[in-house]
């Protein structure tokens, strides 16, 4: 049967097809956005959080300027700011960034200089280590809002009972004896361990630790070195750790290990040092007056397994507001705002490790007596030598290239199930080089950098 | 293998009687009924016609100008239908009725000087495409030269230059001595590129939901969505502004292709319908390339640009491609670019020729040739593909307005249809001004910023009708020209009677092979295809985590390289079988096909 009457009406049909078109044609642009409106993209992290609720400080001081602030969980943060940076979209005038952002993003001419900052900001209090990690060929590129690195958090008690003494300097064999030692005492476990997968879950502890045993990512070619030895003691070494640690460790990052530790679950513990403030807060932690502090653990090479971490604010090149937005990044990374932290939350909850004055006040010191051993290992951080071979990245627990994200996180995923006994640990190392072989040699081929 | 005959006429007779119908250009006459096709055959026509190396443009263009998620899904589907509802309503009937091309059609209404000016522009604009899809070819290749990428919308190395003048000139040489091998090839890439379309954004999926949500495994419809929303689709454009919304979409759809259905260059296609309503099947192309290859397309870029720290709007074809199919994305971007700008320069050559037809082929092809290869050097054009295709609509669809008129309103009017050609008229200057009219709406509708430029097109198809219409009706189409209409009845009683005679001659059954060998081939092509689906459908739903993502990314690679070689020889393989025993059987007939139909 013919549609006769769909025909019939053709021309009824046109007509209405021009109107929508009409209609279309007459919509309003979109309204441009406020010239005095910040947009700020942070992570959804307490640190963060507490920097919004500080806010007011600061539009106070300026009250012609409007915040608005876009908080995001950190992939989400991660995806869109990337996105918004790499095209020069302009969506954010301050992002929060991490080391590993900021360096591949300053190399790409992505993020504004911290340059002409005023005096008052006093950029040679940062820590040298925490602003070379935030620095592109000598220029600073994001400031610091708070920074961590890694050490040894371990129960005192348990430890003197079981007949060890912390060393000065750990080596990672004392650590695992240590947790078997400890665990075998029947009270808790011997260990706490990362064991999400993820570039910067479980891989930022095994690189560490690969790391101390001289491993290294990639040689000076970008050939993949996951089948060397150093990398199978490391990897051995974690599996005897997760060994010791309780059920589950492949579903534990550091919120959850964190927590364990403070209900008294485990007994030695190698992880950032931003778990020390919970863990010395009795008001948080069952174990505040029997846990110790020692420097992140070596492997009989000259690098221990300290890592070096920032979260940072930096201003995109695509910004419009390029000043007022520094100097919004610049109030909210200041000594001024560690002061307003302090006063309203306690000097134990103050961001860390990115200034030297902050280790001078006796009232932060007092309260956290952990600080000179984390002042001690950012200030030991090297970003450019992570290990005892020459390497021909940056990044000590991370390699500072776009594709480090996935390939860190597949090999993260081998490890996981290295640690499930899904795999073995040769299998796992073997695997992992072959991902990386094939992700490094796709995306090189693209990358006009290279 | 099969195939039906019937018996042979005397041709040595159809030619002596209708030998001036036979001297003649066989696209000046209608399309002999006989050669008629069904319903099937357009929708795999368009369904091969809108997959081609534009799409991987516009899906990262649309992603660019910041198209919301539910704004692509929902405005692609709108406006692809007005698309194919314009093919349906406005360009099928016109071809049916009058069995001729947009071009003989328009030639026989408007006159000689007006085709001439209408052919120098569509010169110009396929010139222009071809140039863009040769530059898209140059993007993939570059990397084996060490020329960095180009990002600029000029370029900035010689060695670039060097490899777009050379793929120009091959180009149009191949154009003008291989067109027709060349056009077969790009037959058998259809579903080839079909498919590789669809599974280049399956494939980088995973990695787009494992940046967001940490995982790589989708959850559903409603997952796709969040994830699509959240890194491709975002709302927001490459400025940070608010994108392009709901209305843009629909325009944007709808305008790619105005000027093959407003603009009615698509009667060549469909004046081969047997019915109106086989403009409806037109919808494959608008709903499969036009709709899964631009959002698959968008999706690979988004994923790239993520992968690599880039932005989509400097990210070069042959990269996005790289990382979405392997080494296959070469040849995609290779083969996609150069099937598309083959034709397109084969066209242009066609208008340029009828602009200058007392100019040597050759001096025009080189014209032609040095056109492509001075803007194919310019990334700017290729990267500018969906408003260079929406303002070339723009141009063109006025020309489409002033054969509508006479086609539709001229009779129910009281006017005379072909007024200007039983008048004599040298130069058509109601059509020479309704054209002009309407590029100054048009223009002007732009300069003003009145409408979106998407949406110009209604305005000065419009403009071109009424003012086409009012013109035309004072400069003698209100009067009867008898005489030359009974000559033009005359005339066409005697094509009928000619093609009624070429009916007895030409053997125009679809010849298949269904020999045993022949099915073989067939079913090894099918298979290389599905095989490359079912890897990249593992890739999608069977990567727990992001290792195993790429052990299966890597395995696709590999089964897609050797599923496009097992392919393209099986294809090929059984095409060239096909048309030898087509031959063969031709020969033992006596009967001959119909000539190869290259106009577009």
């Amino acid at each position: 049967m013919k549609p006769r009457g769909l025909m019939k009406h053709r021309w009824a049909i046109m007509v209405a097809v021009v109107l929508v078109a009409a209609m279309a044609a007459c919509a309003p642009a979109d309204e441009q956005a406020d010239d005095n409106t910040l947009t700020i993209a942070v992570v959804d992290n307490p640190d963060l959080v507490r920097m919004q609720e500080l806010a007011s400080h600061f539009t106070d001081q300026h009250p012609e300027i409007t915040l608005e602030w876009v908080t995001l969980s950190e992939g989400e943060l991660r995806q869109k700011v990337s996105t918004d940076v790499a095209s020069g979209a302009g969506q954010y005038d301050v992002v929060a960034l991490g080391a590993y952002e900021t360096a591949i993003w300053a190399e790409r001419d992505l993020l504004v200089p911290m340059d002409g900052l005023d005096p008052s900001y006093d950029v040679d209090d940062l820590l040298p280590t925490v602003r070379q990690a935030l620095s592109y060929e000598g220029q600073l590129f994001a400031l610091p809002f708070y920074a961590e690195s890694s050490f040894t958090m371990y129960r005192t008690d348990l430890l003197e009972e079981a007949g060890l003494r912390m060393p000065d300097n750990p080596t990672w064999d004392f650590v695992v004896q240590a947790a078997q030692r400890m665990g075998d005492l029947g009270e808790t476990s011997g260990a706490c361990l990362r064991g999400v997968p993820g570039w910067g879950e479980n891989m930022a502890l095994v690189t560490t630790m690969a790391n101390a045993y001289g491993g290294r990512w990639f040689d000076e070619q970008w050939q993949p070195q996951l089948t060397s030895e150093a990398w199978q003691q490391a990897l051995q070494t974690y599996l005897a750790l997760g060994a010791e640690a309780p059920d589950g460790a492949v579903e534990r990052g550091f919120s959850e290990n964190a927590q364990l530790f403070a209900d008294g679950k485990c007994a030695i513990w190698v992880d950032s040092t931003a778990a020390a403030a919970q863990l010395a807060d009795p008001d948080r932690s069952s174990v505040a007056d029997t846990v110790g502090f020692a420097p992140a653990p070596t492997a009989g090479h000259d690098r221990n397994s300290a890592w070096l971490w920032a979260w940072s604010l930096a201003v995109p090149a695509s910004s419009q507001q390029q000043d007022v937005a520094k100097q919004f990044a610049s109030w909210a990374t200041s000594t001024e705002y560690t002061e307003l932290v302090a006063e309203q939350y306690g000097w134990v909850n103050a961001p860390p490790g990115t200034r030297s004055s902050l280790y001078e006040r006796s009232d932060y010191t007092e309260e956290a007596d952990f600080a000179e051993l984390v002042l001690q290992a950012i200030s030991q951080a090297d970003l450019d030598n992570p290990t005892v071979e020459p390497v021909p990245y940056t990044g000590i627990q991370y390699v500072a290239i776009p594709e480090f994200q996935g390939i860190g996180t597949a090999v993260g995923n081998q490890v996981a199930e290295a640690l499930t006994g899904q795999v073995s640990a040769q299998d796992a190392l073997q695997n992992s080089q072959w991902v990386t072989e094939k992700v490094i040699q796709r995306t090189r081929l693209t990358n006009d950098d290279q | 293998m099969s195939t039906e005959t019937s018996a042979p006429a005397d041709s040595d007779d159809v030619k002596a009687e209708f030998s001036d119908l036979a001297a003649l250009d066989p696209e000046q006459l209608p399309v002999p009924k006989h050669r008629l096709h069904g319903a099937g055959h357009f929708a795999g026509l368009y369904g091969a016609e809108h997959v081609a190396a534009t799409e991987f443009v516009i899906g990262a263009t649309f992603v660019a100008l910041g198209a919301g998620i539910w704004d692509i899904l929902i405005g692609l589907i709108i406006g692809n239908l007005l698309a194919t509802l314009s093919f349906r309503f406005i360009t099928a009937p016109i071809a049916v009725k009058s069995r001729l091309s947009f071009y003989a059609y328009m030639h026989r209404i408007v006159g000689d000087s007006v085709s001439r000016v209408y052919n120098g522009a569509n010169a110009v604009i396929f010139a222009v495409i071809s140039a863009a899809m040769i530059t898209v070819s140059a993007t993939a290749v570059r990397r084996l030269f060490g020329i960095p990428g180009q990002e600029q919308a000029y370029p900035t190395h010689l060695g670039f230059v060097a490899i777009t003048v050379l793929f120009s000139v091959v180009a149009v040489l191949v154009a003008v001595v291989g067109f027709n091998a060349v056009a077969e090839i790009a037959s058998l890439c259809a579903p080839w590129l079909m498919l590789l379309f669809t599974v280049g954004g399956m494939v980088l999926l995973p990695q787009l939901i494992e940046s967001i949500n940490g995982t790589t495994t989708l959850d559903g419809f409603g997952g796709f969505v969040d994830v699509a929303g959240a890194t491709v689709f975002t709302g927001i454009n490459a400025d940070g502004e608010p994108g392009i919304g709901l209305l843009e979409v629909v325009g944007f759809a709808w305008a790619a292709n105005t000027f093959a259905h407003f603009g009615l260059v698509d009667m060549a296609l469909l004046r081969y319908a047997r019915k109106s309503s086989y403009g409806y099947a037109t919808a494959t192309g608008m709903m499969f390339g036009h709709y899964v290859a631009w959002i698959s397309a968008g999706l690979m870029g988004a994923a790239v640009a993520w992968i690599t720290a880039t932005s989509i709007a400097v990210l070069e074809p042959g990269d996005v491609a790289w990382h979405a199919l392997g080494a296959t994305g070469f040849i995609i971007v290779v083969i996609a670019g150069w099937t598309t700008a083959n034709p397109n320069i084969y066209r242009a050559g066609l208008a340029a020729q009828s602009v200058f037809p007392k100019v040597s082929r050759t001096k025009v092809t080189i014209l032609v040739g040095v056109m492509v290869a001075a803007t194919s050097a310019f990334p700017f054009f290729y990267r500018s593909v969906l408003p260079v295709l929406t303002y070339a609509g723009l141009v063109l669809v006025p020309l489409g307005g002033i054969v509508f008129a006479e086609h539709y309103l001229f009779r129910r009017l009281g006017l005379t249809k072909y007024w200007s050609r039983f008048k004599g008229v040298k130069h058509n200057m109601p059509a020479f001004i309704a054209w002009a009219a309407a590029l100054v709406v048009g223009f002007g509708l732009n300069i003003l910023q009145v409408i979106p430029y998407y949406y110009l097109f209604i305005p000065a198809w419009i403009t071109s009708i009424v003012v086409y219409t009012v013109l035309a009706k004072g400069a003698g189409a209100s009067q009867e020209y008898p005489e030359q209409q009974s000559e033009d009845d005359r005339f066409d009683a005697r094509v009928k009677r000619y093609h009624d005679q070429l009916a007895k001659t030409e053997d125009v059954t679809h010849f298949k092979d269904r020999s045993v060998l022949g099915r073989l081939l067939l079913v090894v092509s099918v298979v290389a295809l599905a095989i490359i689906f079912v890897f990249a459908f593992r890739v999608l739903f069977f990567s727990p985590d992001l290792y195993h993502y790429y052990v299966n990314r890597e395995q696709f690679y590999v089964a897609t390289l050797v599923g496009t070689i097992v392919y393209f020889v099986a294809a090929y393989t059984r095409q060239q079988r096909t048309k030898w025993l087509r031959k063969r059987a031709e020969a033992s007939s006596g009967r001959t096909p119909p000539p190869r139909d290259n106009t577009r």
